[in-house]
């Protein structure tokens, strides 16, 4: 589904370079829940606007569904769906129902699938009571869940979140975590980021762990805790970083 | 697609409250000030001045001034009194300058004046003089008498002024404030939302999620920059309408120059096209520098001095008679704004001075449209 090859990504930051990718390569099939680890600055945001066609790599190329990512664009932002932060990409002064409407509109959707999709969103986020209020006065949560459905209004089969729970209460990091269950049941890929270890535990199939722009550990969560023989991603986490080499560790 | 950006980006930008105070209610704030302004600076109605004089001055002395307004302060201390602001000139006589009149001695008189940056005083100042001279004559004549002596040895001749613009002199006022109140306000009307529609939309991350649509980055562009030139327009010609309306209903020296104006209706017609022109020019600067910042505040710490640099024209323009205006005048941007305005609100249509500024306006917007348009397909500039 998601085909990750080689990318490299460097910036030019006035006269400086940043490699904020290295030769990264991995895969993701059609329904597997993807965890992205890794530190501040590890490239994560990085990768996942790759595969969302927001950014060129450098080198490599990356295949969704099997489009190019450059090549391709418009075809693959029909069928992916992303969510930068967790409760972000909103407009304040309209309210819930104007920002879905909107977004609705420039994918294309006619009035009446946007109608029947806001409803199914509603219903599913539980939104009924403040569809019709403007965002501005909306808590976190209440963004999030709506931030959530307007990443959704298309319908996409692959959703990417980056780190969707920072800054958010326990409250809400356990709606977004409920929500994955939800849609890993309907059959999405999912890929998300995050540092905190206990939600990529407890929500994914595998994992990619990025260290300084490098993947340091692509493969199915399971068998990682059968090699490591460690059940503690926290753990197994630092000590490759540590068995990486002193470049590893910072 | 186009249509449906734009018209939520208004509708938008239109729930911003500041954006309804800056559009409506700053113009007709700053309008109605001013246009009292200048009908008081017009009316004929004269201002009475404070004159500082000291205490125990005679009757007689001060009935020199008493064909002007003055309302005497009587001090200890006539200089005190001007630097307290109680008064705005100020007049010290000789202890003896009646006597000393008479006997035919020299006398002395100290005129003290005010605060020179202060209209009023140098006004007061210019007054005092006048009656003193008028004074001095009266005594001279009233000497040549006595000695027999023709008035007319001492005058060989008369001066008369005329100004020869004086008829205009309320479209002349209204040709200075005009452009200054109406640029202003489209600036400040319409920066908000070119802050908000890039710079903004990054903060918030919207920008992302727009471009995961499969809207075109072109078709993006184009929207905002439709609306905030549309909402610069709209400030521009609710400010217009508001001067119209002010000048209609609440004057009547101003009221009485524009309708004395020939091709009123088409010089205002004129006007709010260059409003409009101008409007979407300053749209394409605000939108770069709303482009290259990465927050609303930083958007607005780039575009505060663009907006003063549209004052500059004002401090050329000042000293230049509507009929010095050159070529050069009308064709650099912002300042042919200022030169065009001045020229059509006393009454003089130039159709080559208004092609020039409309074709100048109309290619700087476009060159920097291209520019926003090429940092807007790069990467850097559109996601932080
Ligand atoms: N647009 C950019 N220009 C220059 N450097 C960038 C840019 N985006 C990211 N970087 C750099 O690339 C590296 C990876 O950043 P990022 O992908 O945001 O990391 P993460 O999301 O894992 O915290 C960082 O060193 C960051 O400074
Ligand atoms: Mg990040």
């Amino acid at each position: 589904m998601i085909e990750i090859n080689e990318v490299t990504k460097r910036f030019q930051d006035k006269k400086k370079y940043v490699t904020a990718l290295k030769h990264v390569s991995f895969t993701v099939e059609e329904g597997e829940v993807v965890g992205l680890l890794g530190e501040n600055g590890a490239g994560k945001t990085t990768l996942l606007r790759a595969i969302a066609t927001l950014l060129h790599p450098t080198d490599g190329t990356i295949k969704v569904a099997g489009y190019d990512t450059v090549k391709q664009p418009n075809d693959i932002k029909k069928k992916i769906g992303v969510l930068f932060g967790g409760e972000t990409g909103l407009y304040d002064r309209l309210t819930a129902r104007e920002n879905l409407e909107y977004f609705a509109s420039l994918y294309n959707l006619s009035k009446h699938e946007t109608k029947v999709r806001i409803d199914e969103l509603t219903k599913m986020f539980g939104m009924r009571d403040y569809l019709d209020r403007k965002v501005d006065g909306f808590s976190k949560g209440m963004r999030q869940k709506l931030a959530i459905s307007r990443t959704l209004i298309h319908e996409p089969d692959i959703i990417l979140f980056d780190e969707p729970t920072t800054g958010l209460d326990i409250t809400a990091a356990n709606v977004f975590r409920q929500l994955v269950h939800q849609l890993k049941q309907q059959g999405k890929t999912i890929i998300f980021s995050s540092h905190i270890m206990e939600e990529v535990q407890m929500l994914c199939d595998s994992v990619a762990m990025i260290h300084k722009g490098e993947l340091i550990y692509h493969g199915n969560i399971e068998k990682l805790y059968e090699e490591e023989n460690n059940e503690d991603l926290n753990y197994i986490f630092m000590s490759k970083l540590v068995r990486g080499g002193s470049d590893y560790v910072s | 697609m186009f249509l449906k950006m734009f018209f939520k980006e208004m509708k938008d930008s239109f729930r911003d409250r500041r954006t309804l105070l800056l559009t409506v209610v700053l113009p007709l704030i700053m309008m109605t000030a001013l246009v009292f302004y200048y009908e008081s600076l017009l009316s004929d109605d004269e201002q009475t001045y404070n004159l500082a004089v000291e205490k125990g001055t005679s009757e007689e002395i001060l009935s020199i001034f008493s064909t002007e307004n003055f309302n005497f302060v009587e001090t200890d201390d006539p200089e005190f009194a001007i630097e307290e602001g109680e008064a705005h000139t100020g007049i010290l006589f000789d202890d003896q300058f009646t006597e000393k009149v008479e006997t035919h001695q020299q006398a002395t008189v100290k005129v003290i004046s005010g605060d020179s940056f202060s209209q009023n005083a140098s006004n007061a100042n210019a007054q005092v003089m006048a009656a003193l001279q008028q004074y001095e004559q009266a005594i001279v004549n009233e000497r040549l008498t006595n000695e027999n002596i023709d008035q007319q040895l001492m005058t060989p001749f008369q001066i008369e002024q005329e100004e020869i613009t004086d008829d205009n002199a309320g479209m002349a006022l209204l040709g200075t404030l005009i452009p200054l109140i109406l640029v202003l306000a489209i600036g400040i009307g319409a920066s908000p939302s070119a802050s908000d529609l890039f710079a903004g939309e990054k903060e918030k991350k919207t920008m992302e999620a727009l471009l995961m649509t499969p809207v075109k980055r072109s078709t993006m562009i184009m929207s905002k920059w439709l609306t905030i030139s549309a909402i610069g327009s709209i400030t521009g010609i609710v400010t217009l309408i508001v001067v119209a309306l002010e000048i209609q209903f609440m004057t009547e020296n101003l009221k009485d120059a524009v309708a004395s104006t020939e091709n009123i209706g088409l010089i205002i017609g004129i006007v709010a096209g260059i409003t409009i022109i101008y409007a979407t020019f300053l749209a394409s600067i605000l939108m770069v520098t709303s482009i290259m910042a990465k927050t609303i505040k930083e958007s607005q710490s780039y575009s505060t001095p663009v907006m003063m640099l549209g004052m500059f024209p004002i401090m050329i323009l000042t000293s230049v008679g509507t009929s010095e205006l050159e070529f050069h005048h009308f064709v650099i941007p912002i300042l042919n704004i200022f030169s065009s305005l001045k020229e059509l609100l006393v009454g003089v249509i130039d159709w080559e001075h208004i092609f020039i500024t409309v074709g100048s306006n109309l290619i700087a917007m476009i060159i920097i449209f291209i520019i926003g348009r090429i940092m807007f397909l790069k990467d850097k500039w559109v996601m932080n």
